[in-house]
């Protein structure tokens, strides 16, 4: 049996030529015409994949294709494999880095930070041609080679398999051991043993118990960033200054406040202007490093917004959206439900902590700039005490006006898994909303067993 | 042969519960410590009574424990996660205020869920990961202080550094006396066996300190008369050496399925064993003092070190693997025990590239896999037998 595709409709094409260009690091530029050439002709030759119609994957018949910064960040996933090799090709250092960490200091000493998710997308962004079984069944197969080498039992492996045992030529792995996941750190003490000698390797310490409170951890965490930057500086020959820093703390604060208020707009409003995953892929540029690209993502994430915000003047609905969902709010690492098939049920995701605390933290923009790093970073909001965490959640459930909280935690996620009960059940005490704990593969398909159980709690509601 | 001071040990140990009991009314307040840079001196120099959170091998409680900890935690910690749920153990029962460190996060997580759940009082000790660093080490003097502040304010006085002073050097000699009775459990013609010695040095978790000092001191006498001269020399037994996750009072799964294939257990690594009680030198009366002496030893599997050629817990492990004359390694991991589990392969290519082999054996608490782990350990220990004996021979 042939595979359906989707295919994006010529109807839209005039409309998508009209939007803005997408601006890059090194100042080249791609206009509307160049990507829509590239997501109806190349990319579903490399990346059939994508565009296979498949209930598993989540893909619909139809998109958003109204909504031009969809198409683009599609056009930035499906080119980002490539985009790293010529970055490479051109001398850029890369680092490998934790999910839900700002990237300020990386972008300060010029280098692409890419969490394990992006190593990931890169890696398997090199081979063309294959369909979603394939795609899947050869990530499966990196994964179990990195188990082998590390734990069985790790959730996250790190990119291990990739920078290891395949070739990916990542300069630095140099993530913060922030507490929404262990298996990072332990992951980084794995490429001791690895045959790749050449990768530099750091943990940037993340001090853990009212870290924001002691002026001591501050510091502390201030110079592991000052050892951050030098072991970059050292990878690509070259020094960091203040300015430099300041000037990417500057730069991620535009796009954290452009990307706050992307999702209070969505929020300011009862009729849903997206849909979830245009509203997860278009807030997630917040940090800037969705696409190892800070200036590609800051330019669609400024366009995002305007046209967020025309929508939400015009009580225009998103693609596919059905009338009063029941909104959804995800909690954990590394986490998310099938949203398509999520909404068919009658729901629609309104917001995640995970990818979204550390988007709220601003820097302050005067005194010392490690410090002043330091001090956001350990203000992360998903990083605080169980009561802390919750209270912060619950805010965001409020603004969100969500109805229901699931807390989702990987397969072997021992830090998140450990408190998402008491996290679920603080949030159900205080604000009365319904709850579950949902645990899962992060590696796969996502099965029919997983959507009955998102289902069923959709149907309570 | 039986050492008799440690039948005293046993009485003691049962009386022990009541004793904390009597001592809670006439005001004393016990602290329940888990960790494996707890300075536990400091809450001993506060006029606390130090006990240690240390229990296993109870598969019910890991259950109980997995409702408030999730499933996905290490067994370990989902038992003590259920004990205080239920709060039946006898130690647990008696913990007026409790004292954690974030050495292992999940660790760090049992603190804050058994602080969340069941409102019990948390000093959390703060660890750095890169504990080999100079800057490290500047920020865990400041967790030192802190935590100390904590536990003083609880205690309601300052820490005075002459008791603290009297204090290491009481858990200096208790230190001293143990690595002169350890010597004895694997030495030719032993006298004491491993698994007494292990009971023993558990023991001191829940005794009063300086009654602890004399048992020993009372126990070394007794061995010293028994056996004048231990040596410890490789022999056609198949000396057994336990690394990997720490093997708590309760669980002795593991240890009696070695017994009862005919394995000798000759030392051991554990954070439950001897290790803690090796390498500690305090070089200043001080918090910071006796903090950063507790980094500075062999550290624990949970911090991330990023050169292999240097790890000192892998030198540690090489140090008394010849120090027992140990023909392999059981190295015992706990269902989700990250930070062995992690390095299990890692360490089994290590130990080859030096001739030991090493046999991971992954478990938890259940007895379900008890036939299946003896199978295992049978061969093994028939593999390094027959191996020492084919070098016993050569040797003669």
């Amino acid at each position: 049996m042939s595979k359906q595709l989707f295919r994006y409709s010529e109807e839209n094409k005039e409309k998508f030529l009209e939007s803005d260009n997408i601006t890059f690091n090194d100042g080249s530029v791609v206009t509307p015409e160049e990507i829509w050439d590239y997501l109806t002709v190349e990319g579903p030759v490399k990346y059939p994949g994508t565009y296979e119609i498949n209930l598993s994957q989540g893909n619909r018949d139809s998109r958003d294709e109204a909504l031009p910064t969809s198409l683009k960040t599609h056009y930035l996933s499906l080119t980002f494999s490539a985009r790293m090799e010529k970055a490479k090709e051109n001398g850029k250092t890369i680092a490998f880095i934790q999910g839900g960490q700002a990237v300020d200091p990386y972008t300060a000493a010029d280098t692409i930070a890419l969490r394990p998710f992006l190593v990931g997308q890169w890696y398997h962004g090199r081979e063309h041609g294959n369909d979603i079984y394939k795609s899947v069944l050869r990530r499966k197969q990196s994964k179990e080679s990195a188990f082998h080498d590390m734990s069985f039992e790790a959730c996250q492996t790190g990119g291990y398999e990739h920078v290891q045992v395949g070739d990916l030529p990542i300069d630095v792995v140099a993530p913060y051991t922030v507490l929404r996941c262990s298996d990072v750190s332990y992951g980084v003490e794995a490429h001791r043993h690895g045959p790749n000698k050449d990768v530099k390797l750091i943990n940037i310490d993340y001090p853990m118990r009212h870290q924001a409170d002691k002026p001591w951890a501050i510091e502390y965490f201030a110079r592991n960033l000052r050892k951050l930057v030098k072991t970059l500086d050292e990878a690509r020959g070259k020094t960091t200054t203040e300015d430099d820093l300041w000037r990417a703390i500057k730069l991620h604060n535009e796009g954290r406040k452009l990307g706050t208020e992307l999702a209070d707009l969505w929020w300011s409003t009862d009729i849903p202007p997206t849909n979830s995953d245009d509203r997860g892929s278009l807030v997630s540029l917040a940090n800037l490093d969705m696409h190892g690209d800070v200036q590609a993502s800051l330019s669609v994430l400024k366009e995002a917004k305007k046209i967020i915000a025309e929508r939400v003047k015009n009580g225009v609905k998103g693609h596919a959206v059905t009338d009063n969902p029941k909104r959804l709010f995800i909690l954990g690492s590394c986490v998310g439900i099938n949203e398509s098939r999520s909404e068919d049920a009658g729901a629609i995701v309104v917001g995640k902590d995970d990818q979204w605390s550390h988007c709220t933290k601003l820097v302050e923009e005067e005194g010392d700039p490690y410090y002043n790093l330091a001090k956001a970073t350990l203000e992360y909001p998903y990083e605080q005490s169980i009561e802390k965490r919750a209270q912060w959640t619950i805010e965001q459930i409020k603004k969100s006006r969500a109805d229901g909280v699931i807390f989702i935690h990987n397969w072997g996620c021992n830090t998140q898994a450990a408190i998402s009960r008491p996290i679920v059940d603080f949030i159900k005490r205080e604000t009365g909303i319904p709850t579950y704990i949902h645990e899962r593969d992060l590696h796969g398909l996502r099965d029919e067993q997983e959507q009955n159980r998102v289902n069923a709690f959709i149907e309570m509601l | 042969m039986s050492i008799q001071t440690l039948e005293i040990i046993r009485k003691r140990l049962a009386e022990r519960p009541e004793e904390l009991s009597q001592a809670r009314k006439n005001g004393q307040k016990v602290v329940g410590w888990t960790g494996y840079n707890v300075p536990e001196e400091i809450i001993h120099a506060l006029g606390f009574i130090p006990v240690r959170i240390a229990i296993g091998g109870d598969d019910r409680l890991v259950e109980v424990g997995a409702r408030y900890a999730s499933s996905k935690t290490c067994v370990f910690i989902r038992e003590i996660v259920g004990a205080f749920a239920e709060n039946e153990d006898p130690y647990i029962q008696q913990t007026d205020i409790l004292a954690f460190d974030a050495t292992c996060l999940q660790n760090f997580r049992a603190a804050e869920v058994i602080e969340y759940f069941f409102k019990k009082d948390v000093v959390v000790l703060a660890v750095p990961r890169n504990f080999a660093e100079d800057d490290a080490k500047t920020y865990f003097v400041h967790e030192a202080n802190e935590f100390t502040r904590l536990l003083e304010e609880r205690a309601g006085s300052s820490l005075d550094t002459a008791v603290l002073a009297e204090s290491v050097a009481l858990y200096n000699d208790i230190r001293k006396t143990l690595k002169s009775i350890y010597i004895f459990q694997a030495a030719k013609d032993n006298v004491i066996s491993w698994e007494e010695v292990y009971d023993l040095i558990q023991a001191g978790d829940l005794l009063d300190k300086k009654e602890y000092l004399t048992l020993l001191q009372q126990t070394l006498v007794e061995l010293t008369e028994l056996q004048q001269n231990p040596v410890i020399e490789a022999d056609g037994d198949s000396r057994i050496f336990i690394s990997g996750s720490l093997i708590p009072r309760g669980d002795r799964k593991l240890i009696s399925i070695i017994n009862s294939v005919g394995g000798r257990i000759v030392g051991d690594d554990l954070w439950s064993g001897i290790l803690p009680h090796i390498d500690l030198d305090i070089k200043e009366i001080s918090p910071a003092g006796v903090a950063l002496a507790y980094l500075n030893r062999t550290p624990h599997a949970a911090l991330p070190y990023l050169d292999l050629e240097s790890d000192r817990r892998l030198k540690k492990l090489h140090e008394l693997l010849s120090q027992s004359k140990a023909h392999g390694v059981i190295y015992h991991t706990l269902r989700y025990c990250d930070p062995f589990t992690f390095k299990a392969k890692e360490t089994k290519n290590v130990l080859a590239k030096s001739g030991i082999p090493l046999l991971e054996i992954h478990t938890e608490y259940a007895g379900s896999d008890y036939e299946a782990m003896k199978t295992r350990v049978e061969a093994f220990v028939e593999m390094i037998k027959i191996k020492s004996e084919i070098v016993e021979e050569e040797a003669a």
